[in-house]
């Protein structure tokens, strides 16, 4: 029963993260509705070719604005439609050779990893050979200080203090095109901060190359095992910082997805996990440690 | 089964082209370059300068017009820089101010250097001339 309860928390992300504009928004809430509270709904091809057209007409709508994880989402929402297009004969997939699931079970299995997989691959080809400023740790050392949503985090794990805070802002204001300061202030990085600069950098990039690894490469059974407690690892970590949740259930919810029947302690592991990342989007964690910290030592 | 993974990889496929040749914020379109690089939404901005016989002023973005220079910022192509001037001609002239020609800006910031430090860095530069110069309504 884990694509259903897939296709459930699908619906529950799209409910609780309404998108794009008023002409697409009501009709992309009425389908996911209608799809967690109608059990024929939620497994027809229909409702989830519907629901990939509306978020392609919301990324188009929209365009460029939409985040990575809706177009995830688009792709996703088709390979649920197309593999309960598929029908439900058994027979052997993706090199089970004794897997007894129904074919649509298979073929969502399949395209959540190849999804989940080809997402890791982007990803870690943006931060190692495109982008110009991740491998030297600019990218951490400048988000950590200037972006407000992790002012907390990085006083957290970073050793800054609020006034340091503020020094490096200031100092990381930009400068008009061309011009230089006779003597510019340097920034104030504790050894602390570096350690977090170093470790957010490179822990990043190698735990989403393994990621991109475990999930695309033809792994035997026992190998393959490893893909949920890196895919589990990584979203416990991100998605306690990053304030991106959807992109996290969508990762959780493909895992669930890949899952098979008698995995049901795996299975409830990814629908905690679903909940630990929704706690993370509600609760400023970040805030009431450095409260907490802040009052034990006063 | 490989349909969505085949468009996945074509969609990105095209964002890194944009990205590389054409500007696109690398956290945008599709490609997964999200938390790879500075350049993205909350280091480009976007300036506005009108011009008129006897005016000539930098523009804050008005609230209202937040969405279209959000698009211009993320993807200053000649299209988004267009609507956006476009936009700013016509408020201008709905609030009674003369407009001849209205200076579309995107900027990026750049962090470089020992010590590092961020600088403006032009994207790109569009102009609408608006012929002829779009005068206020006349009660």
């Amino acid at each position: 029963m884990h694509v259903p309860l897939a296709l459930r928390l699908t619906a529950l992300t799209l409910l609780l993260r309404p998108m794009g504009p008023w002409t697409v928004r009501p009709l992309i809430l009425l389908c996911a509705g209608v799809a967690l509270l109608s059990p024929r709904a939620l497994l027809r091809p229909l409702t989830w070719y519907t629901l990939a057209a509306l978020i392609a007409l919301r990324i188009a709508a929209d365009w460029p604005v939409p985040d990575n994880h809706i177009y995830l989402l688009a792709y996703w929402c088709l390979a649920a439609a197309l593999a309960l297009g598929a029908g439900n004969g058994v027979g052997s997939h993706d090199g089970e050779r004794h897997d007894s699931r129904p074919h649509y079970e298979r073929v969502i299995a399949t395209s959540g990893r190849l999804l989940i997989g080809s997402a890791f691959l982007l990803a870690v080809l943006w931060k190692a050979a495109l982008s110009t400023d991740y491998l030297d740790g600019r990218f951490f050392r400048v988000t950590w200080l200037t972006d407000d949503r992790f002012s907390d985090t990085v006083q957290l794990l970073g050793g800054l203090s609020q006034p340091q805070l503020d020094h490096n802002r200031d100092v990381l204001k930009a400068l008009p095109e061309g011009a230089e300061l006779l003597h510019p202030p340097a920034l104030e990085e504790p050894r602390a901060f570096l350690r977090l600069v170093l470790v957010s950098t490179w822990g990043m990039l190698v735990v989403e190359s393994l990621i991109a690894a475990t999930f695309l490469l033809p792994l035997g059974p026992r190998l393959s095992v490893v893909r949920h407690p890196l895919l589990l690892a990584f979203c416990v970590v991100t998605y306690a910082i990053a304030p991106v949740a959807g992109f996290g259930w969508l990762l959780l919810t493909m895992g669930v997805a890949l899952c098979r029947r008698e995995q049901r302690a795996l299975r409830a592991t990814y629908v905690a996990t679903w909940f630990l990342v929704l706690l993370y989007s509600e609760v400023p964690w970040a805030s009431l440690a450095i409260g907490w910290l802040g009052g034990s030592s006063g | 089964m490989w349909l969505p993974t085949a468009l996945l990889f074509a969609v990105a496929v095209s964002q890194i082209v944009l990205a590389m040749f054409a500007n696109l914020s690398p956290w945008k379109g599709g490609g997964f370059g999200m938390f790879a690089t500075t350049d993205g939404t909350a280091y480009r901005f976007i300036r506005l300068i009108v011009d008129a016989p006897g005016r000539s002023e930098e523009l804050s973005v008005p609230a209202a017009l937040d969405e279209a220079a959000l698009r211009a910022q993320l993807f200053p192509a000649d299209y988004f820089l267009r609507q956006l001037a476009r936009a700013v001609a016509d408020r201008e002239q709905r609030q009674g101010r003369p407009v001849s020609s209205v200076r579309v800006e995107a900027w990026r910031i750049v962090y470089d250097g020992v010590p590092l430090r961020g600088t403006e860095q032009r994207l790109r530069t569009f102009t609408l001339h608006l012929s002829p110069p779009l005068e206020p309504p006349h009660e």
